[in-house]
């Protein structure tokens, strides 16, 4: 059977098997990346312009951090502990079809919070949105590299190992991470870690996609994202090989 | 010759303790052909069908199917085999129709027929199921879905890991048939299971595993040869205290309150029969059964030797 349509009965069964669940997350997930937009202005004062884009185009990057590395390990981790994984290893397809059709699941449960918040935050705020033609591919890679780190990490580890971390994951990424307020804010080391962490830039190449004439994202973002996408990817593809 | 199973050995450590899952087992399964793979918990049985499967590796030993190795090319393992695994198949909010239909098109591709996913559910009796989301069946109904799933467009191998877990005994016997149909068209089926007077009808050669290692392997008569092959008289008195005197072909004579039981050479039947007719008319003897030895005789007497030889 070729790769396509072994690609589409998979991504049905995918689907199917967890309908209700999409829904239900995409919902949260537009929730959230309101809820961000918003609430993030209630702690600050009076914020001017430019703090609320820096807030409203930081949200996109939380809800996809959120998706990739809070919501996909805990399914990859109940998958392993009732066997649904090992049985998917029996199927007659290559295993990177079935990773395939993961990603596919997680983005389009990301994309309608992503969509709605920024129209909102556009409607309430006006902070100087300005798409560039590299939101479709930015949006793209950011969304592979966390959920490819997210499938690396929950293959690797054991389900309540993988729970841990996505928990500090999304502590760390909220709280001590550069994706609502700038970089400089933070001591000299964390900003060291950023440099070598995807966080800061998935939250530059986002930034620089949905207001392009204030941000400006470096290659080096683009070379970080690459590389832990790489990484994620092949330590998954390599786990579910693995015997 | 499907699947070529040499010397596979494998090996678990868990807290610096090694556990020896599956010791030097060697068999062969052809076409057309129902394995039955009995054994007690913990005995090594789903060891060695995720080993056929490509999910563990075996330290020692080879493991060929139509002739290649599962270690070179998982692959094709994984397209020459389906499997209903031990433990349920979490459906979530698919419907039986929905998750065998997918699986049959996932192995058959565009050529296959949906009709035959009626035809599961109508042999198994379980169309009233057939778009009952998966979270909300019964455990048989679950079960027997996994079933379906793992036969709709059945490999040269198929295995099934328990397959009548929680299914009732009706269905049960739907199942064996769709089984029997399944070798009936060439292929061959590996059948795990702790059913063992249904398995002695279902299979045409079976294997015993204890602790790793085959008891005995061959037909059904064959391992109850290994055995004995007497034959089973069970006979009820009128009372307990009632003195019979038996023939003497009679051997491991038992008695149990007004129960006596003793076994014979097959070729005794016809006398014994007279005898306890004869016991009947008497007023002796209420109540009698003749059986053979059962492969679950065989089952225990062989297992209850392992034990005997461990201890
Ligand atoms: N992943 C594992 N890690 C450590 N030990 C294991 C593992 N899997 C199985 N074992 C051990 O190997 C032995 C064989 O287990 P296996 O699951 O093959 O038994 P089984 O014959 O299928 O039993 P059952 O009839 O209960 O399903 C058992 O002692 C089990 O504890
Ligand atoms: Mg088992």
């Amino acid at each position: 059977m070729n790769g396509l349509s072994a690609y589409k009965y998979v991504f049905q069964i995918q689907f199917f098997r967890n309908a209700g669940f999409l829904i239900f997350m995409t919902l949260i997930q537009i929730l959230i990346s309101i809820g961000i937009v918003i609430g993030f202005t209630y702690m600050i004062p009076s914020p001017d312009t430019d703090t609320i884009l820096f807030l409203t185009t930081g949200a996109p990057t939380i809800i996809l951090i959120f998706s990739g590395l809070v919501i996909l390990p805990q399914q990859i981790g109940s998958a392993k502990s009732d066997g649904y994984l090992n049985f998917m290893r029996t199927w007659p397809v290559n295993r990177s079809v079935i990773l395939g059709a993961d990603t596919i699941l997680g983005l389009l449960i990301t994309i309608p919070g992503i969509v709605v918040s920024t129209i909102v935050a556009h409607l309430m705020f006006n902070p100087g949105y300005d798409l560039s033609w590299t939101v479709v591919p930015a949006l793209l890679m950011i969304a592979l590299t966390s959920i490819g780190v997210g499938y690396g990490f929950s293959y690797l580890l054991s389900p309540v190992a993988s729970l841990s971390v996505s928990q500090i994951v999304v502590f760390f990424s909220l709280m001590f991470s550069p994706v609502n307020y700038p970089m400089d804010r933070l001591p000299e080391w964390l900003q060291a870690l950023h440099e070598f962490l995807p966080i800061y830039s998935m939250a530059e190449v986002m930034r620089a996609s949905l207001a392009a004439s204030t941000f400006d994202a470096s290659l080096g973002n683009y070379i970080n994202l690459l590389i832990w996408c790489i990484l994620g990817y092949g330590g998954a593809i390599f786990i579910l090989n693995k015997r | 010759m499907i699947l070529n199973v040499e010397n596979v050995t494998k090996a678990f450590s868990s807290r610096g303790k090694e556990k020896i899952a599956n010791d030097h087992l060697s068999f062969t399964i052809n076409e057309g052909e129902v394995f039955g793979l009995l054994g007690q918990n913990g005995a090594g049985k789903t060891t060695l069908v995720n080993q056929i499967l490509g999910l563990l590796t075996p330290d020692h030993g080879e493991i060929l199917l139509l002739g290649k190795s599962v270690l070179k090319a998982p692959a094709h393992a994984r397209s020459i085999c389906s499997v209903q695994p031990q433990s349920q198949v979490p459906l979530g909010s698919l419907t039986p129709k929905q998750a065998v239909t997918l699986m049959g098109k996932m192995r058959a591709g565009k050529g296959f027929n949906p009709k035959r996913v009626d035809e599961l559910f109508e042999a198994l009796d379980m169309t009233e199921w057939a778009n009952v989301e998966g979270v909300k069946l019964s455990g048989g109904a679950q079960r027997l879905t996994a079933f379906c799933m793992a036969v709709v467009v059945p490999g040269q191998l198929v295995i099934l890991d328990e397959p009548t877990n929680d299914v009732d005994p009706v269905r049960r016997r739907y199942l064996w048939q769709v089984v029997r149909s399944l070798a009936d068209q060439g292929t061959a089926v590996i059948l795990v299971t702790h059913n063992v007077l249904e398995a002695e009808k279902a299979v045409d050669r079976l294997a015993i595993i204890s602790h790793g290692k085959f008891l005995a392997q061959g037909t059904p008569r064959e391992v109850k040869g290994s055995v004995s092959n007497k034959v089973r008289i069970e006979l009820s008195l009128v009372n307990e205290i009632e003195e019979v005197s038996v023939p003497d072909w009679a051997h491991s004579l038992r008695r149990n309150g007004s129960r006596l039981l003793f076994s014979m050479d097959p070729s005794r039947i016809s006398p014994t029969i007279d005898w306890i007719t004869d016991q009947v008319d008497g007023g002796l003897v209420v109540d009698y059964s003749i059986s053979p030895t059962t492969i679950e005789d065989a089952y225990i007497a062989l297992n209850s030797k392992k034990t005997e030889g461990v201890s």
